[in-house]
This record gives C-alpha cells, structure tokens and sequence, in this order.
C-alpha cells in the first residue's frame, strides 16, 4: 500500500522510499525515515495527504505519496 | 577536495559592523518557520538592513545585536548578526541552503585562522520539531563553529501534543536538553515577551566565543580547510549520497540517543505520556482542525482564490485612494510651494523649476505613490507567512505550477500581476527558491497589469466598438498564454535546472502574526524599496524629463519646447520605422509608447497630447481621438489599421510594463537578468506585434 492509498486517519508505519535519491535523502533529513510512525491528518487535492510525524505537520503532493510504501499498524487498546 | 570555498559568502555578518573588525559575528541559523526572523528582529530592533548574499539573488537581513546601556555601568557590546535563509540540511538542494551552508563553513573557517575574527553559529531549534532541528544541529557542530542553542516555540509544544517529548515545562526542557547537548540552551520567547531569554541568549553567545565548547556525542572536524568546503545535493548524485546517506544515519542515531537521554532525565513527565503515545497521535490539534477546511480537496481551492483575490483588492481598489491622495499632495501643495520658494529667488520659469518640479518631483511622486501598495502587499504578504497558510497556499496551488516547474506559491505573485506588476514581483519573497524567484518575476510582466487595461479599452473602442469587450478578453487570454508559453519556453532554456521536485513540506502550526515583529519587516522592505528602487525611478523621470525639455528647433529654450519640437520627439521619430512592419510605425504611436515605458497609465495622455486633443474622461469614448487614431494607424499601415491597433496592444502587454516594474527588478534580481529580460521584452514584443499584424492584415 502506498501513502496515496490511504485514508484520512490511518495510522501507518513506512516500509519503502520509492523517489528520486535527493529526495529521498531530504525526506530522511526531514524525519521521515524506514520505520517512522505516521498518522494521515489530511486527504487534499489529487491526492495529497497530510501526515503526522512526531508532532509535525508534513505535506506532500499525490506524486510523492505514491512512492512512499507503508503499512497499517493497529493502534493498540 | 578543493579548500577553496566561493569568496561570495565570507563577507557575511562583517558587513553589518563593517567598521568594526573584532565585533563579534553572530549567524542565526535554523529551519524555515522556527522563528529566526522574529528573534533576529528582537534582537536588533531598528538597527538591521536587508542585502543580497554576494553574487546571489537571496536577500539575508543583517544587523547590530547591542547589548548594554550607554552612560551606566552595564557596558554596551555590538555584535554583527546576519538571519540566514532556512534550511532543514547543510547538505545545500538551493541557492538559498547554500547561502546559509556556505556562511556557517566560512565563519568555522574563520575561527581556525591566526586572525580569527571571533564568530559563533546560534542554532535556532523548533521545541515542537526536536528530531529534524537536532540533525541540522548536528551538521553544524560538525563544521567546528561555535554554537548556542536558542530553542523557540516553546508556546506551542503543548499544541503538538504527539511530539516525542511535548508538553514539557520549557525551562525543564532547555536545561535537560543543554545537559544532554553539552552547550548553552536558551529558551527564547521573541514572540509573545519581550526581552524573554535574549539576555541570557547574549551571555551564553558572549561566553561560548571566549570559551568554544563542543556539542557532545559529535566528532570534531579533522580539518578546517576540508570542512569549509561547501557541499550540494546533486539531483543524479548517487555516490556522494550514498556517502552522506550512510553519515546521516550516524546523526540520525545521535539525534534518537539525544531525545531518549532527554526522555530519561525527565523521566516522571515523560512516563505518563510515553505510555499514551500511541492515543497521542490521533490528538486533532487547531491547526489540523482549520486545515481540514483550508487543505479540503473541495474547499482548500476556492479559499486560495479568494485569498489571492482579497490581495488583489487591497494592491489595487483599497490602495488606489491613498496613491491618488499623496499625487495630489505632490503635484499640488508640494509643486506649488517650490514653484513659490524657486520665484523667489529669481528662478520661477527656469529650466531649473523644470527640472525640479517636472523631473524630480514628479520622480519622487511616483515613488510616493507606490509606497501604499507596497506596504500593503508586505504586510498581507507577512500576515499570511506568519499565520502559517502560505505554506498551505503551496500546497494548494502546487498542482497548477507544476507543469512550470515552480512551487505551488508563485501562483500568487503571478495573479497579483493582473492588478499590478509591482507588488506582484514584491510577493516572489514568498518563493522559498532563488531560481524559482528568478523565473516568476521574469514571467510577472507579461501578466496584464490594470495600467494596460485603458490603453485596450481606448484602442478597442477607437477600432472594434462592436466588440470591445471581446478584444479586451481576448488580451488578457494571450497574457495568459504567454505567462505559460514564456514560462514553457523558459524552462527548456535559460532555466533547465529549474523542475518540479516532490513536494514535500512542513506545515507549520497556525499562530498569530505578531504585530511588532510584521511592523519591522514591512519599515524594512519598504524602506529597501525606496533606497535601492526609487532612486532608478528617480533618474528615469529625470532623464525623460531632459528629453523633452531639450529643443532640436531653434527658437525655443531648454525647459520651455512644445514636444513635437524636443529630442524626445526626435527619438520617437527615430524609432517610428522600426515599428512599420507592426503597422503603427508612426511618430504618435512610437511616441505613446516610450511613455508608457515609464507607465502605462500615461499612454492615452501622450496619444491626446501628440495629436493636440483632449485626454477622453473615459476611455470607452474616444472622440476625437479616436478618430485621431484611427486615421494615423489606417496611414502607417496601409488601410488596417484594425490589424496594427492590435498589433499595438499586443504590443503594449508584452513590453516593459513601467520604469517602477524594472527598477523593482533590478532590486531583486540584479542588473544582469534585469537588462537581459528588457532586451528579450522588447524584442518579443515586437516580434508578436509583427506577427499579429501581418497575420491580420491578411484575413
């Protein structure tokens, strides 16, 4: 499942960086590396979404979410 | 490796105390939005001024950060401080990043040297954004420069309550994390106190550059020299990131071990929110409750366009009576009173009251006249920016500017060009990329300003009064379509490094804009506006002024020429052939356009002058001027004159807008892209203006 794919108030962990390595590179500079916890605030326009990553407030295109793979995680009782 | 770093940057900071070689030079660097603008303002109140970095487009505000009272016994100490634009990474992906990159290696250069100009990096870190505030940190302890930490936002830790370690009490936060970094942390309010840690911000930046202490956990530098060496991101540059990849991951390590160390040593807080982490993240803050009106996919659109339309109201209808209040106080009141103090002295209907109330006057006027709307535009401009929706605004249009290659938020300044050119090249401040910045303001005269719009209605009206409407459509449709054929044509060209990148961006909370920090940066730009802009303005109206007092027929003196028989004239007349193949190439029209150079308002009042009518009330009715025109363009251009009046407006779109527009420019941009994007202007327009006739005078 990709970024894009998912809905508004997922909680998600990524499992792969798909973008150009610069990119990459600065997403992981930003704090979203392998492994980071999100949590999707946000469905915008052609696919945007909004995520929440240890407190901040992340934006990114429909483009770039699709090239970010994650998985649900269960939010524990 | 190279040990030689760009000369470009090693001036930074000396500049803002130039007379002064041991003040001490104080950076302030940090991420976008983590409040270095709003210290950097507390911190030097008025004494601050914006520059270009040397040999770049990026303007950086330098400053005096003074301390002290004069006369008592607290002693006064200057220190020379420069606001580096944002940067989450000193591993540069922007002009921009490079500046501050490039600035930080210099200074750590600097302190290596045998005279060693002291110097220390205050490291601006967003408490609601620790983990990515820490990495840059870490990049900058790395190069060896001393550093202070100065932590900001504390007032909205408790907003971001799924941060790692939110909602701490600020002071126990600064000291858990200046005991786990090893250097001075320094909470700072600049916002909302005033005064609040820039004391003790002064002593720690004081004593850390008498006595440099190393952040812990962080390798010193091997060497000054290599260390200096400045380093970019390449798009395709897989081995150096393979590189740097594999050392960030050494500093990812350190930020994580910082944060749990921080954890520890407030363990009984930390505790009760560690275990409800998870929960924490579903906490729906403010900001996440107003975006999801502003960022919805059927909303966020129609409240960009109407934010971008309440700018383009107050550029335009609300600044409008205030710009036609202070030229009436300068044409009248202020020209009359020198026209006075000049008769008395003898010197009343001189070339020098010509020069001084038709040149200079009349220069400082126009400047006088732009100040409304420029301040207008900076402080709705800083309102939005401070409030945290210009980076929605990003977000929102990214989609519409992404077949140009340029961010969501140029979409801004080239809408506000439609009103006027000017404070839409002012809003390209917005675009957070000087290639970026570069490329808008080259496409922001081709947007139709209203100044334009009276030269379509007259000509429209004077040639196609069953269509008017029509045609004046159809010219802001071709300045659309020029904005996105030269912005296409750009891009494959002058600007092949300029391409749409993922967008990925932080956005910050919502806050309120703080009124004392918006007034300093308005006085500021405004102020830069009017040295650096006005003065162009100034000699231009000056110079235009001399062209039509000098007289090429005898009998008349300098300062007392009737047009026809001034060099101006003369030069129109000089220029007239060129513009035959448009089918205007006539004296009246050459003429009205080398006014409007200066501003497009003036065009319809040089055609009455030059064909000795009456300037039409309103421009839909022409008259006699109309008929005027229309006998002259049916003249020059063979029996179409339909063709050439459309020629001619084309014309008039594509060309220089107005000497403020160019002076603006050269503000921003320099001189260079300046002068080359006239050239390129006037050759365009010419080149449509030729095709446009010649196609319509076929059909």
């Amino acid at each position: 499942m990709t970024l894009r794919d998912s809905p508004h108030g997922a909680e998600l962990r990524v499992t792969g960086v798909r973008l150009p390595p610069a990119a990459a590179f600065r997403l992981n500079e930003m704090g979203i590396r392998l492994g980071t916890l999100a949590h999707v605030t946000q469905q915008a326009a052609f696919g945007g979404r909004v995520v929440a990553v240890a407190g901040s407030r992340f934006a990114l295109d429909g483009g770039t979410a699709a090239l970010i793979d994650v998985e649900q995680v269960q939010r524990p009782a | 490796m190279s040990c030689h770093t760009s000369p470009s940057t090693s001036d930074l900071g000396r500049s803002a105390t130039a007379t002064l070689p041991d003040t001490l030079r104080v950076l302030l660097i940090g991420g976008p939005n983590v409040g270095k603008s709003t210290l950097f303002n507390a911190l030097t109140g008025a004494r601050q001024r914006t520059m270009n970095a040397p040999g770049t487009t990026v303007e950086l505000a330098t400053g005096t950060w003074r301390t002290g009272t004069p006369g008592t016994l607290a002693p006064v100490t200057e220190r020379a401080i420069v606001d580096l634009p944002g940067t989450y990474s000193l591993l540069a992906r922007s002009v921009d990043e490079q500046v501050s990159a490039d600035a930080v290696r210099d200074l750590a250069r600097s302190c290596d040297e045998i005279t060693c100009q002291p110097g220390v990096a205050v490291v601006v870190l967003d408490a609601t954004a620790l983990t990515r505030s820490l990495y840059l940190l870490a990049q900058v302890a790395e190069t060896g420069v001393p550093l202070v930490v100065a932590l900001t936002m504390l007032d909205l830790v408790a907003t971001a309550a799924d941060s790692p370690i939110a909602a701490l009490e600020p002071g126990t936060l600064a000291t858990a994390l200046g005991a786990a970094l090893g250097v001075p942390v320094v909470p700072v309010d600049a916002r909302n106190r005033a005064d609040a840690g820039q004391r003790d911000l002064a002593r720690a930046v004081d004593d850390i550059a008498a006595h440099p202490r190393r952040l812990s956990g962080i390798a010193q530098p091997t060497s000054a020299c290599c260390d200096a060496t400045p380093v970019t991101v390449p798009d395709d540059g897989v081995p150096l990131l393979a590189h740097e990849l594999a050392h960030a991951e050494t500093l990812f390590a350190w930020v994580e071990q910082v944060i749990e160390q921080v954890r520890t040593r407030l363990t009984p807080e930390v505790d009760a929110r560690t275990q409800t982490s998870f929960d924490r993240r579903h906490h729906r803050t403010f900001s996440d409750r107003v975006d999801a009106v502003l960022l919805n996919p059927w909303a966020g659109i129609p409240v960009f366009l109407a934010v971008v339309w309440l700018l383009f109201e107050l550029t335009t209808r609300f600044a409008a009576p205030l710009q036609g209040l202070i030229g009436q106080l300068v044409n009248g009141p202020l020209a009359t009173a020198v026209t006075w103090v000049l008769g008395l002295f003898g010197l009343g209907h001189s070339w020098l009251q010509g020069l001084l109330v038709d040149g200079l006057l009349v220069g400082v006027g126009t400047v006088l006249t732009f100040l409304p709307v420029m301040a207008i535009m900076f402080t709705a401009l800083g309102v939005l920016e401070d409030s945290g929706y210009l980076a929605r605004a990003a977000f929102v249009a990214d989609r519409a500017m992404r077949s140009l290659g340029l961010d969501g938020r140029a979409l801004l300044p080239l809408i506000i060009g439609f009103g006027c050119n000017l404070p839409a090249l002012a809003a390209t401040r917005i675009l957070p990329n000087a290639r970026q910045r570069l490329l808008t303001g080259l496409l922001i005269p081709l947007t139709s300003c209203s100044a334009r719009l009276t030269v379509y209605v007259l000509l429209a009206s004077a040639f196609f009064p069953a269509n008017a409407g029509t045609v004046i459509f159809a010219m802001y449709l071709t300045s659309v379509l020029l904005v996105l054929g030269g912005g296409l044509l750009l891009r494959r060209t002058a600007f092949r490094d300029v391409h749409a990148e993922p967008l990925i961006l932080v956005l910050p909370p919502y806050q309120r804009p703080h009124l004392g920090t918006l007034a300093m940066s308005v006085r500021l730009r405004v102020g830069s506006f009017v040295a650096r802009a006005g003065k162009i303005i100034v000699i231009t109206m000056c110079v235009v002024w001399l062209l039509m007092a000098l007289p090429v027929t005898g009998g008349h003196s300098v300062g007392d020429v009737p047009v026809g028989d001034s060099v101006y004239s003369r030069v129109a007349s000089g220029i007239a052939p060129v513009l035959t193949p448009a089918g205007f190439g006539n004296d009246h029209a050459a003429a009205a356009l080398m006014t409007g150079f200066v501003a497009k308002e003036v065009v319809v009042g040089s055609f009455a002058q030059s064909y000795a009518v009456a300037k039409p009330a309103d421009a839909a009715r022409a008259g006699s001027l109309g008929e005027q025109l229309r006998a002259s363009f049916d003249e020059s251009s063979g029996g179409h004159g339909g063709a050439a009046a459309l020629a001619f407006m084309v014309f008039v779109l594509a060309y220089t807008p107005c000497v403020a527009a160019l002076a603006e420019q050269r503000r921003l941009f320099g001189w260079r892209p300046t002068g080359s994007a006239l050239l390129a202007q006037l050759a365009g327009a010419w080149v449509l203006a030729v095709l446009v006739f010649q196609v319509g005078s076929r059909l």
